[in-house]
Parts: C-alpha cells; structure tokens; sequence
C-alpha cells in the first residue's frame, strides 16, 4: 500500500498522521490502540466530582484511580484546603463509570497536573454554594460568614453545621460557578491548609490490618466462580484442540470453553483451577522460535543508515570528527506488579459490571460494550485499588476475559492472572538500540550531538492492536518511543533520529515511556563526552544548558551541593555518577549516585536526588514517588533483563526475573524544588536520571562507559 | 482440619484440604490481608505466620495445617489498637500500592518475635525475599527499626 492510501486509511479510523488527535469511535477491542485520547476534563465535569451528602460528609468522585502514586490522598487536599476544612470530612471514592462525566486514563504522570487544578476550581465553588446556602438560612450576608472545621461561622461561633447544611438533597455545585471560581489554592500557604502537609497514603489502615476490601481480588460474589485463559505457550502460537478428560474429574471443576481463538476453563476454587488447568492435555502449533538475540538483531542500529522518524535536525553539522562514538543497548523488561492482573465480571440485568485495577476504567467500558453489543451506560465499571500499575495496566485484558467466561458459563467470573501470564501474556518495556556520536570543544562546547535508535513499540502496541492498526501506524513515529530523547544540551547542530520496530514481542507503556531509555542513552553519552575531553561532568552539563532549562540547572546544583559532589573520591572502588533530566517538559530531576565495586558486583551506596515537579501539594507522596523512580533505576541499572528464548518470554515467576530487594536501596537524600506555582508530575521524573546516575559511577571506577543494560558482573 | 485463626478455633472443611492456604484464608475465610502475588512463593505477599514462623500461604496445602495456629494480617491488632508494626507502617509512611505489604509486615513481625534483636544483616536476610515493585524498601526498614523500638519499650 502507497504512503498516501495508509494516510487515508488513518484518517478513516480518526488518527492523524502527525499524532494521535481521536479516537475512533466504537471500534472493536483489536482496534482501540493503547491509551486512546480523550478530551481533557472541564469544569462542568468537574462540577459533578465534589458535593456536601446528607449528614454532612464532604464526597470527592475522583476520575484517576489510586495504584499507589498518591494521587486520591492528593485531590483530597486540595479540596480540603479550598474548602478551609479538615480531610477526615471528604470521602473519595476511585473511578466508577457510572458516577462521574468520561475521563481520561490515569497515565503521563498528568493526574495532579490535569484534575488538581480543576478539583480545586469545583471546591471553591462548592465553597461559596456552601456560604450562599447558610447566609440564606440565617439571614446574614455572606460576606459575614465563614467556613470553620464543623460547618459555618460568623467568625463568634458557629452557625450551621455540615449537617445542618445537608439536610435535604446533596448540595451541590454549578458548572457555570466551577467555570468562574477563583481557587486560593496557588497563593495561600500559611501552613494551615491541607495544601501543602506531608501525608500517608489514602486508605494506609486498611493496607496495614486489611480491614476491608480494597484491590479486586477483594471482591467476592455470591456465585462467583474462577476462571483462566488457556494460552498458547509460544507467542504467535496457537492452540489446535484441547482435551480435557482428566481435568474434568477434579472435585470443583466446571468446565472448558471455547470460541474462536479463546479457550477458557472455569472451576469454583482456585486451586482446583490451577490443578485443572495442569491436567489439560494441548495440542498447539508454535509460533517462531525467537530468541532475545534475534531481538537484538532487529534493533542494532550500529552500522544503520538514516532513520525514518527525524526528531530534530538543526545547525551545521560541519565536517569533523566525533569525540564519541558509542552504542548502547536496552534489553526487554517486565512491569512485575506483584498484583497480577484481576478482574471480576457479572452479567446482570442486561448490563455488564467489571470489578478491576485498571488505569483507564473508560476504555474497559467502551471495549467491553463494544465486545458484548451493549450500550456503553450499560456497562459498569468500578476501578479498585492497583496493586502497582507503572503503565501495566493501560490495555483491557483480564477485564474481557472474565466477562467473556462470565457469559459462557452464566455465572460471576474472577479472572486473576497467573505469574506466568503476567510475564508471558502481558507486554513489556520495549528493549531499544541507541548510537550517539557527539563532539565537543576543550571548553565543553558541545559541537554535534548526533543520536539514532530503534525501539520497539510503545503506544502503538501490538497488546492492543490489531494487524490493521498495527499496519496503518507503520509509518507514523511512536510518541511513546520518542519521548523524551531531545536533548536538553545546546549544540551547534543537533540530530535526533528514530525507528519503531515491530518486535515479535508485545511491548508498551513502561514507567516513563521512552523518556527512560532515551534519557539512559543521552546521560550515558553526555558523561563519555565529558570523560574524553577530561571535563567535570556537572561543569559541562551545566555549560551546555540554554537559559530557559534553568530549572534543570537548579537541580543540578542542589543536588550537587547535597552529595558534596566537588569533595568527592576521584579514585578508587567507590565513585559518584551524575545525571539529570526532563520529564515531558513539565518536571525536573537530578541524581548523585554513590557506586561501590564488590566482589559481589556493583553496590549502590547512597543516592541523592533534587526534584521540581512545581507546587507540591503532598510532599511526603511525591518523595514516595522519587523514591520508587530512583529504585525503578537501582533495576534497570544493575538487574532487570527479560529473556526471551524459543518463541517464549523465558520467566514463569521472580525467581527468573531479578527486581531491587531491599539491601538493593541505600540511604536516599531528596529535596525538594517548587519552581512553577501549579503542580506539575513526579510519577515518573526521576527515573529520566536514576539509571544513568548509577552507571555513570559504575564508569567511574571502571574507566569504561556502560554500554548494556544491566550492568552484571563486576 | 482444626486450626487456631487469629486465636480463635476454626474448621476447614475436609474438601478443601488439597487447596493451598492462601485460597482457604481468602476465598473460605474471607481474609483480605494475604495477597495472591505468584503462587509459587518467589514472591512473599502471601506471608502468613504459622506456629510463629513466616510462611508462604500459596505453597501450604490446607491439610497439613490441622492443629497449627495462624496469624493473619488481621490478626495482628488487639481491638481498635493496632500493633506496633502497624502504627510504625503508618508512621513511617511506608506503602505506596500496598499490595505487597502484607507480605512486608508479616515477615518482620515473624524476625523480631524470634530474635527481638535482630540487627540490619538479619533484617536484610528476612525481607530481601519479600518483593516490593514500588520502591518502598527503605521505608520499610524505618519502619522494623521503629517498630522494634517501639517493642523494646513495651518489654
């Protein structure tokens, strides 16, 4: 097919060549890509999340759902400080698809940055509904009332209490006062507002005593019944026949179920499942025997010519010889949430309800409706607490499976993926190959900054695409691949180049997108070019910084001053690496990492970190969310590689597949920088740093720039 | 099969005894603090304390438990007072998903009611098993520390 008909046929399906603008509308599960678009919540959405219920409690309908990033205890202060009262008073309730207006996914780091402003926005207006109502109670001016912990005051004693105030119907608020309302949130911190305050996570007593319900596997039905998809052991394989005369006579068993390409089996205890499903006896056609060096070959852009995607492509690059000339490999890597994925389906009334930890509860909706014929208000879906998404969660996958079992066997079905499945049904970081050929002056200048990789997919994930979109993007650059790979570095030409690779393997949203790769690659290379000029490495990144990336430049020196960085060893088995970063233009991040060589391997000795993700509104969360990202990096750094060996990821369990344990993480230091006076996103910022961090102190010791992910041997 | 639940007498029914722990405590008893997070035990988010020892709920078949006492999540707190690993939890903010610290505190309960001393290479022995995906290991460190504090103080 010519460029021109693949344009057109985009174009059909609601997608622009440049980017993603819309989605298309009511197509089928193997249609929908990853992460479809939606509009950006308004304030007339945002007049529905907040409202005062009868006996006084304050209810916050968040569209973000809680997978431990912090985001429900947030939204939580913000309309507690703009309401001017204590948090115990709000109840938040996670994502249901039936309460609150179409949102989008919870994904980009974007939840604070995009609905905090808006909840704040609905609260204040919640705020002057709340006064307007009182002062027509008490037939006293507005202007003479306040809001106080228990209700409203006229700054004596108080009035009206909450519920007082709530008698009645809910109070709630406007679209047109959201529309209008003046939030106090961006100017008033005088340490009374919630605003500001660290606090523990939203809902941490239920996590310590599990007192109730919160994840779905929390969720249990009359009827309910457990299921599991009998999947091919090969990817790309398929499954002939499946007999299943010995499983069948396991106490608890119910029975196997087959349409089409999907075969599922049904028991009524767990166990009995899992026992069921081992006395299976497959017949299956393998797909090809792939192996990660087949992988590798695909992605090697060392002796590669031009790239198709051009990022950027400025200044003259002149003629002479690079200073650098270095490729660097990112292998496959796993999620590894220790909640594997789970849902819970009841067909009832003609409608459809899911229980999931999903990060966008709107596309489970629309792809369940669309899957079963029912109209999308006839899907309910309620998102549960996420036992750790890091992007995992994007695709529907389990959701589908347990309604599809739930139809066939007419009864609730839970879905909990096995391990097993999560590691080798599920998608993955995509590994990426990346040359970069970089020259400076002796003053650091840098002179060219050249840069070319492969990856495979991100958005464009064939976990959520069919052939047909998959062939129809084949020509479109992956956001997803290239985020993040513009340098922040001034040079006197620049060139930024890319490919995206359909890899017989699934791969997708990872922690970061390509912003953690790609900021790998270009900290990796940035330090070897220092190291070859015989530069400091904070001097020279600091020196090629253009003005408008101050922020980037006021982290580098926070952090440089917290880890004593001009003081440290210049020799010896333990060294500091340096790296920074920006998060999706909005965030910013620098890291010191202290590396001991042992006879073991590599040992990170303490990390330091300064990060400006704006006005912080919960300082304890957001340093939970440094502190993963800089453990995400202690992983990629020195232990995370998936293998992929005879057509089949090769681990079933964390036996095969190494993450960060505890005597992994040292000592952390973090500061904290509010440069903007808006929230902006710290999920994912300083992982753009931690890796690079690491192995730029493992290169220190070594003398040698790291050029494979993860460093193993010592 | 006859075991103690939290201190309190319960019985599994015979047809269950080929169903690993973890099913019988979540999907019999109705438990939420033991998670499912592998099956295999590669994991710990499962842990529970079996006759005062951390054990892998996903690998114990039911049937070898008649007369053992277990210890849930649930079970740790006395009433509305939590225990001192609890409140440590909190104080110290540890969880971020939450998923696995069932896992995490179980574990450190069973190391310091064997060895109320345990210092950092004990620690580490016991909870590198334990996998937490979101990055609070550190945290969680703090926390056994103040816990353990906190447990001297009450002796």
């Amino acid at each position: 097919m010519a460029d021109l008909s693949r344009r057109r046929f985009l174009k059909a399906l609601g997608w622009s060549a440049a980017g993603i603008t819309v989605v298309a509308g009511g197509a089928t599960f193997a249609l929908i890509p990853v992460l479809p678009p939606r509009n950006r919540s308004t304030p007339s959405d945002a007049a529905a999340w907040i409202s005062l219920r009868p006996g006084g409690r304050f209810r916050l309908l968040s569209t973000r759902v809680e997978m431990g990033q912090g985001i429900s205890i947030g939204l939580r202060q913000v309309a507690a400080g703009e309401l001017g009262i204590e948090l115990d008073h709000i109840d938040l309730e996670l994502p249901d698809t039936a309460l609150i207006p179409v949102a989008r996914s919870t994904v980009g780091s974007d939840a604070m940055r995009e609905t905090g402003p808006l909840v704040a926005q609905a609260a204040a207006a919640l705020r002057s509904a709340i006064l307007n109502k009182a002062a027509e109670r008490l037939g006293r001016p507005v202007s003479a009332l306040e809001i106080v912990a228990d209700g409203v005051s006229d700054g004596i004693a108080s009035l009206l209490t909450f519920e007082a105030l709530a008698s009645g119907p809910p109070l709630l608020v406007k679209a047109e006062d959201v529309g209008t309302a003046r939030p106090r949130l961006m100017e008033r911190r005088d340490g009374h507002s919630a605003v500001g305050r660290p606090i523990p996570t939203h809902d941490i007593e239920a996590i310590v005593t599990g007192n109730r319900p919160l994840y779905a596997d929390d969720i249990r039905l009359d009827g309910m019944v457990f299921g599991a998809v009998v999947r091919p052991r090969t990817i790309g394989g398929q499954i002939r026949s499946v007999d299943a005369s010995a499983a069948s006579v396991v106490p608890g068993y119910v029975g196997l179920y087959r349409e089409g390409d999907f075969v599922g089996i049904v028991a009524t205890r767990r166990g009995a499942l899992a026992q069921a499903l081992d006395l299976l006896s497959i017949d299956e056609d393998n797909g090809p025997p792939n192996a990660t060096a087949d992988v590798d070959t695909m992605l090697d852009v060392a002796d590669a010519g031009q790239m198709e995607h051009v990022m950027l492509d400025e200044g003259e690059a002149g003629r002479g010889p690079f200073d650098i000339d270095i490729t660097l490999s990112v292998p496959l890597a796993a999620h590894a949430s220790i909640e594997p994925r789970t849902a819970i389906a009841r067909f009832v009334d003609g409608g459809l309800e899911i229980w999931t930890g999903t990060q966008d509860p709107f596309f489970v909706r629309d792809t369940l409706a669309a899957a079963f014929g029912l109209s999308r208000e006839a899907v309910r879906v309620h998102a549960m607490r996420i036992g750790g998404g890091f992007g995992a969660r994007t695709i529907v996958a389990a959701e589908l499976e347990a309604a599809r079992l739930a139809r066939l066997c007419g009864r609730p079905v839970k879905v909990q993926w096995s391990r097993r499945d999560e590691f080798q049904a599920g998608f993955h970081r995509p590994p990426s190959c990346h040359r970069i050929r970089a020259a400076a002056d002796g003053t650091g200048r840098i002179l060219r900054w050249h840069h070319m990789f492969r990856s495979g997919h991100v958005i464009f994930t064939s976990a959520a695409m069919g052939p047909g979109l998959q062939f129809a993007t084949s020509f479109v650059p992956d956001p997803g691949v290239g985020r993040g790979a513009i340098p922040p570095y001034r040079a006197d030409a620049t060139h930024v180049a890319f490919e995206d690779v359909r890899l017989p393997v699934k791969t997708g949203p990872w922690r970061g997108l390509g912003a953690a790769a790609n900021h790998w690659a270009m900290e990796t290379a940035i330090d070897a070019l220092a190291r070859v000029k015989g530069l400091d490495p904070l001097a020279m990144r600091l020196a090629a910084l253009p003005p408008e990336h101050k922020r980037l430049k006021a982290v580098l020196e926070e952090v440089a001053d917290m880890a004593g960085w001009s003081d440290r060893p210049g020799s010896g088995e333990e060294r500091m690496g340096l790296a920074c970063g920006i998060y999706k233009d909005m965030s910013y991040a620098a890291a010191i990492a202290r590396v001991i060589r042992t006879d073991g391997g590599y040992k990170v000795a303490r990390l330091w970190c300064a990060h400006d993700c704006g006005l912080v509104i919960n300082p304890d969360q957001v340093r939970a969310q440094i502190e993963g990202n800089l453990v995400w990096g202690i992983g990629m750094a020195l232990r995370e590689a998936l293998a992929i060996d005879g057509g089949a990821i090769t681990p079933e369990n964390f036996f095969d597949y190494a993450v960060p344990v505890l005597s992994d993480v040292p000592d952390i230091d973090i500061r904290l920088v509010e440069g903007s006076a808006a929230p902006t996103g710290a999920g994912e910022t300083a992982i753009v740093c931690a890796t690079a961090a690491i192995t730029n102190a493992v290169a220190a010791i070594t003398g040698e720039t790291v050029m494979r992910l993860p460093v193993s041997v010592a | 099969m006859r075991i103690l639940l939290n201190t309190k007498a319960e019985t599994i029914p015979d047809d269950l005894a080929e169903e690993p722990l973890l099913f019988v405590l979540r999907d019999h008893f109705g438990l939420n603090g033991p998670k499912f997070g592998c099956g295999v035990g590669s994991c710990g988010a499962c842990t529970v304390v079996v006759d005062g020892e951390a054990q892998r709920s996903c690998l114990l078949p039911a049937g070898s438990l008649d007369g053992k006492a277990i210890l849930t999540l649930e079970g740790l707190s006395a009433g509305a007072k939590l225990h001192p690993f609890q409140q440590s939890w909190i104080a110290e903010s540890v969880p971020q998903c939450g998923y696995c610290q069932n896992g995490q505190i179980m574990t450190a309960y069973a190391l310091l009611a064997a060895r109320p001393e345990a210092g950092a290479d004990d620690i580490a022995e016991a909870m590198d098993g334990v996998l937490c995906r979101c990055g609070t290991q550190a945290r969680i460190h703090k926390a056994i520390i103040r816990a353990q504090a906190m447990m001297r103080e009450e002796r």
